[in-house]
């Protein structure tokens, strides 16, 4: 019993201990870099100048999107520290530069967590733009309270483009949507020569909202740019056997395959191909094959499999060198796929800022609209419908390797087509 | 009235006045939001222990309940257009009318057996809604624009107050003494005219209604996810650790547990973010190790003691006195 009660004891201490002298409630402060004045004076009389523009971002560090949000916070991260080494943002409603400070909270996977962190930053912190996280239901919470209360929403790791249809003013996403993605493979496929085009499609869609919207997009479009969808099959996620599937798709004489599943079910239809023997000429499979563990599962099986991820280290664009060595000096290799289009949100706010001259909501929201920029990702402006128009790049698992093989300028290697047989790669 | 059931009544008007004029006091919507999210549990805590803490029953399917409630409710509600608290019934009927067909067949089974089965049924309804309804259930955007917190705030807090006193009432009536006594013994339960299964099936229904309308208020209060969401077991283990937590089989118990579960996860996410999950799983095997029967028992423990150390302190001085 007084062991018990000893316990109880301790348990409360260390609770108390934790909770009180944790240090402050700003998670993850960036690097905090002194306002610095302006050389211009003014004779207006300026508002007392904040010590920090604070932004803020709930992602999932911990849960099922724990590995997409550990490429993410990386990117935010670099992007605040390097502007903040720079002195921060100039902005004219104080007539000095001021630095960023992010702070950033776990949202374990769950929108709820998401929505009660984002109220937390909006409300305690009084953050005046949201970075936000990874995954399509958590960005449909969390964009849904970037609206409610009036804050610029910067997002990527999404392609799901419903949401953005739904009349929100403050959602922003540099990233590819499904209508680039159903856009750009016809028009890489078309830029192979006539005679050698793989224009039998099989689509293998995935019953979830972005797999309805993708597969109908790629199936509405095929006909446009010269291809029949001959083989056009649905399951549920998670699934674990794909052999009817892949066999209606054989027997129809499918050379392209376009295929979103989620990494577990991804391996076991790659596996399962290789296993009766399907191998298309072409196959374009989006977020299973962005994993690094698909090389190493797979091996040579994997090969020959493109995707488009959002980015790649291997763009050409101003700041790409030095995000990756900071990346490699950091984790051992080059910014993850994610990370670029991360740090470019941070990038884009910056310079909204700057321009909109004030750390007023609502004209930031109008000047992150007017965005007009060139940064990691390429050069990036905003649709009405806060859609960004980015690059969408292709990579492909070349020797174990993702190779960056479209668009041609940027590209580190020849797109590989087409694919041989499983046994003979 | 005894002098305990005095102060008891005292504490209830008490900490309803505390809840009433919360958003007065505090201006922060981060606390108010907490404060739902704490409500919300107790809530759904609370109705898990009718079947769970007071009957002996193990539900690892709670989450179909409140998953239907707030499919239901958001279902008429948002597309529907009905209003809010014919919405809030609908859902909440819904997941008693579940209760009442899968309560023939569950209670066949026993134990483990009965968990698992009710796990299954969560399951089941997880995947078919994440099929049927695989799209982002929003809010529009006229709703977000005008969207408050208090109103859901006060709904939650009616849902709370609803729960526990229903549990309350259910376990001070003679059907909540029968359902104590099959927890206890079922078949000494049955020997004496105690209908184990009546019970049992009374319990599931009133935890199932609970659920239902707290699914309900949660579909109300939140600005957009999954429908699937709603389903997720993690509405059933959070409910369970809760009542866990606190003390199964007793009023105060949930409310404890997901006072401490939502606050504590909360402040250690806010301060330890790369390790809160580690320290809070710490702290959840702690008290289960060694506080088997949750904090409700641990006081009692402590109570005990107290009185029986100032117990013997009087004793002694006693017999200073005497000596002397």
């Amino acid at each position: 019993m007084r062991s018990r009660i000893s316990v109880l004891f301790v348990l409360v201490f260390v609770m108390s201990g934790l909770l009180t002298a944790c240090g402050s409630p700003t998670a993850a402060p960036a690097t905090q870099v002194p306002a610095t004045q302006a050389p211009e004076p003014t004779d207006v009389p300026k508002p007392p100048t904040p010590a920090a523009i604070e932004i803020g971002a709930s992602m999932p560090l911990t849960g099922k999107y724990g590995a997409l949000g550990a490429m993410v916070k990386p990117g935010y991260e670099y992007a605040v520290a390097d502007i903040n080494a720079a002195g921060g943002i100039y902005v004219k409603e104080y007539d000095a530069k001021i630095p960023l400070r992010l702070t950033i909270y776990d949202d374990e996977s769950d929108p709820t967590k998401a929505v009660s962190k984002l109220e937390t930053l909006y409300s305690d912190q009084k953050v005046v733009a949201y970075l936000g996280g990874a995954g399509s239901d958590m960005h449909a919470a969390t964009s849904a309270i970037a609206e409610k209360n009036g804050v610029p929403y910067c997002g990527v790791a999404f392609a799901l483009w419903q949401i953005h249809q739904q009349g929100y003013r403050y959602l922003f996403s540099p990233f590819p949507k499904s209508p680039d993605q159903a856009r750009d493979v016809y028009e890489i496929l078309n830029g192979l020569p006539e005679g050698e085009r793989p224009t039998k499609v099989a689509i293998f869609q995935e019953k979830t909202d972005w797999g309805i919207e993708l597969g109908g997009l790629w199936k509405d479009n095929a006909a446009t740019y010269g291809y029949e969808v001959v083989a056009y099959e649905e399951y549920a996620p998670r699934s674990e056997d794909f052999s009817g599937m892949i066999l209606k798709a054989q027997a129809a004489g499918a050379q392209t395959l376009l295929a979103m599943p989620s990494p577990p079910d991804g391996l076991a239809m790659v596996k399962q191909m290789a296993e009766l023997g399907w191998a298309p000429e072409f196959s374009l499979i989006i977020r299973a094959p962005e994993n690094v563990t698909w090389g190493e599962t797979l091996g040579t099986t994997g090969d020959y499999i493109t995707i488009f991820p959002g980015w790649h280290n291997g763009e050409k664009f101003p700041g790409v060198a030095e995000l990756n060595a900071a990346y490699q000096a950091q984790f051992g290799r080059p910014a993850d796929l994610l990370t670029g289009p991360a740090y470019a949100c941070v990038q884009i706010f910056a310079d909204a800022i700057a321009r909109a001259g004030t750390l007023d909501r609502a004209a930031l929201r109008d000047a992150v609209a007017a965005t007009d920029m060139m940064t990691v990702v390429g050069p990036v402006t905003f649709n009405a419908d806060g859609t960004g128009n980015v690059l969408n790049p292709l990579i492909q698992w070349q020797s174990g390797k993702l190779e960056l093989v479209w668009p041609p300028e940027q590209a580190t290697a020849d797109l590989l087509f087409p694919a041989p047989a499983f046994d003979k790669r | 009235m005894t002098g305990k059931r005095i102060i008891t009544l005292v504490l209830i008007i008490a900490v309803l006045a505390l809840l009433a004029a919360l958003p007065a006091v505090v201006s922060r919507d981060s606390i108010i939001n907490m404060a739902v999210l704490v409500l919300l549990y107790v809530a759904l805590a609370s109705s898990w222990n009718i079947l769970g803490g007071y009957t002996g029953q193990t539900n690892l399917g709670h989450a179909a309940f409140f998953g239907l409630g707030g499919l239901t409710t958001r279902l008429l509600w948002l597309s529907a257009g009905w209003s809010l608290f014919p919405s809030l019934l609908a859902g909440a009927g819904a997941a008693t009318t579940l209760a009442l067909i899968i309560g023939t067949p569950a209670f066949k089974l026993k134990g483990v057996y009965f968990a698992i089965g009710t796990l299954a049924l969560g399951q089941v309804l997880n995947v078919t809604v994440g099929d049927m309804f695989p799209m982002i259930t929003s809010l529009p955007v006229q709703q977000l624009v005008s969207y408050q917190l208090l109103p859901r705030y006060y709904l939650f807090v009616g849902l709370a107050v609803l729960t526990v006193g229903t549990a309350y009432v259910l376990v001070n009536s003679r059907l909540g003494l029968g359902m104590m006594a099959v927890r206890e013994e079922e078949e000494a339960a049955e020997s004496l005219g105690v209908s184990a299964f009546r019970h049992k099936l009374l319990a599931l229904v009133v935890s199932a209604f609970l659920a239902g309308l707290t699914g309900g208020a949660f579909a109300f209060y939140h600005v957009g996810y999954y429908p699937q969401f709603l389903f997720s077991p993690v509405w059933t283990f959070d409910a369970l650790m809760m009542a866990y937590i606190g003390g199964t089989g007793t009023i105060i118990g949930p409310i404890i547990g997901a006072l401490f579960f939502v606050v504590a996860k909360e402040l250690l996410a806010l301060r330890l973010v790369e390790i809160h999950l580690t320290v809070f799983g710490t702290l959840f095997i702690l008290v289960v190790l060694f506080l088997p029967g949750g904090f409700v028992q641990a006081w009692a423990s402590i109570r005990r003691a107290l009185v029986r150390q100032l117990g013997a302190r009087g004793v002694r001085l006693a017999s200073r006195r005497q000596a002397s």
